[in-house]
């Protein structure tokens, strides 16, 4: 007889706890704290919509208090923050932004249908944090276009934000193909400098002066 | 012995030698969340135009530069060299190959960044590395290297080095002529009125 079968209850014990830890183990790797909820090629797809915008002529509402279905999250570091900021905005630092509480928080403001608006210096700044707040589920983030920068400069007029496209990003600013050519008017200007010289003599002493 | 615990051995060693056999999954492992985030916040993804404009210049074999706009802009007009991979594409198989090139350095450039970030986000959650974005897009290539603005009179020497390179690198990418600077100056000579003689010898 094998020595497995002098003793079954030995074995049996084995066994099953054998199972049992393999069992935990196929759990506990497959559950980290963040899962992605859109796949890359839907991440692709959404990213380049309006619905992703909050323009700023709309911090508008938002700094009046008008809109009170939106919340302002500055992602910058403290001290530039503190240096100035959209005039209602919370500072919420970009690697802070995903830790547990800021999850939890974003998740219960996503349940009561609360938008959230990320912004940094610029749009650049804040696209990185934005997309992968988007990649975890949370759709009802948005990012401002033109980030504090161009809110700096418009602050004092934001409604005429509506009619300028500039700070919009992906327009190109040139005719690329026109202006990389060498034809016409697009050679390095030729610099004619007329510069006037002019020489003066001085005046020859009116005569001689004293005796010949 | 007996043949059942012959028999269990055999099925065991079997499944083992069928996980080494396994195929090795040629989709590469995401990185996580908290890891990309990490990744987000390093600039060290950014390349200037300049630094471009100077691999551009010197040949460099391993860059690989990315069109992430619409394929009709890419047509329209391209740097030097790059290849279309519009960002809802860059997922799909056929292009995710330049992504993956050994040794390259995948630079993704569009109008401005915003959607060479875009791509980026996305090809690094997807693993891959070596991947950067050209900072200021294509304007930023006009108007610094197509169209180097001339310092101030009052700015360090360095600005005007870098300018100087930059009209190099312009006359590269457009086949400009060299245009010389003509300096006429006029030369006015103006003779003071002779007034007689004053006083007398």
């Amino acid at each position: 007889m094998h020595v497995h079968e002098l003793n079954p209850i030995r074995t049996t014990v084995i066994l099953i706890g054998f199972t049992i830890l393999i069992i935990i183990g196929l759990l506990t790797i497959n559950n980290p704290r963040l899962t992605y909820k859109l796949s890359p090629k839907n991440t692709a797809s959404l990213v380049g919509g309006n619905e992703n915008y909050f323009y700023p002529y709309q911090l508008e509402n938002l700094i009046n208090g008008k809109d009170k279905n939106t919340l302002l999250f500055d992602i910058r570091n403290n001290f530039v923050f503190g240096q100035g900021h959209i005039p209602g905005a919370e500072n919420v630092d970009a690697i802070e932004l995903i830790n547990e509480d800021n999850i939890k928080r974003l998740e219960s403001l996503k349940k009561k249908g609360i938008t959230v608006v990320v912004y940094g210096d610029t749009q650049l700044q804040a696209n990185g944090p934005w997309m992968l707040l988007r990649q975890l589920g949370f759709d009802n983030i948005k990012i401002l276009p033109g980030g504090f920068e161009y809110y700096n400069l418009m602050k004092n007029d934001l409604a005429a934000s509506k009619t300028d496209l500039s700070y919009l990003p992906g327009n190109p600013k040139f005719n690329y193909a026109e202006i990389s050519t060498s034809s016409g008017s697009d050679t390095l200007p030729r610099q004619t400098t007329k510069t006037e010289v002019k020489v003066e003599r001085k005046k020859k002493n009116s005569g001689a002066e004293g005796g010949c | 012995m007996n043949r059942k615990y012959i028999f269990l051995a055999f099925l065991l060693i079997a499944l083992g030698a069928g996980l080494l056999i396994l195929p090795t999954r040629s989709v590469m492992k995401q990185i996580d969340p908290e890891k990309l985030m990490i990744e987000i916040m390093q600039p060290t993804r950014y390349v200037t135009t300049d630094q471009v404009a100077g691999m551009i210049i010197e040949n460099d074999p391993t860059i690989r530069l990315v069109d992430v706009r619409p394929m009709n802009e890419y047509a329209a007009f391209s740097l030097p060299g790059s290849v279309s991979i519009p960002l809802d594409s860059i997922v799909t198989p056929t292009f995710i190959d330049i992504l993956k090139e050994n040794g390259m350095k995948v630079i993704f450039y569009d109008n401005d960044d915003i959607i060479s970030d875009q791509a980026w986000v996305i090809a690094r959650r997807l693993g891959y590395k070596n991947i950067y974005v050209m900072e200021g897009g294509l304007n930023e290539w006009v108007s610094t290297i197509i169209q180097p603005i001339l310092p101030p009179e009052t700015a360090p020497s360095q600005e005007f080095d870098l300018y100087n390179q930059r009209k190099g690198a312009s006359l590269y990418f457009t086949g400009a002529k060299i245009e010389s600077n003509d300096i006429k100056a006029e030369v006015k000579v103006s003779r003071k009125k002779k007034s007689g003689a004053e006083g007398g010898c």
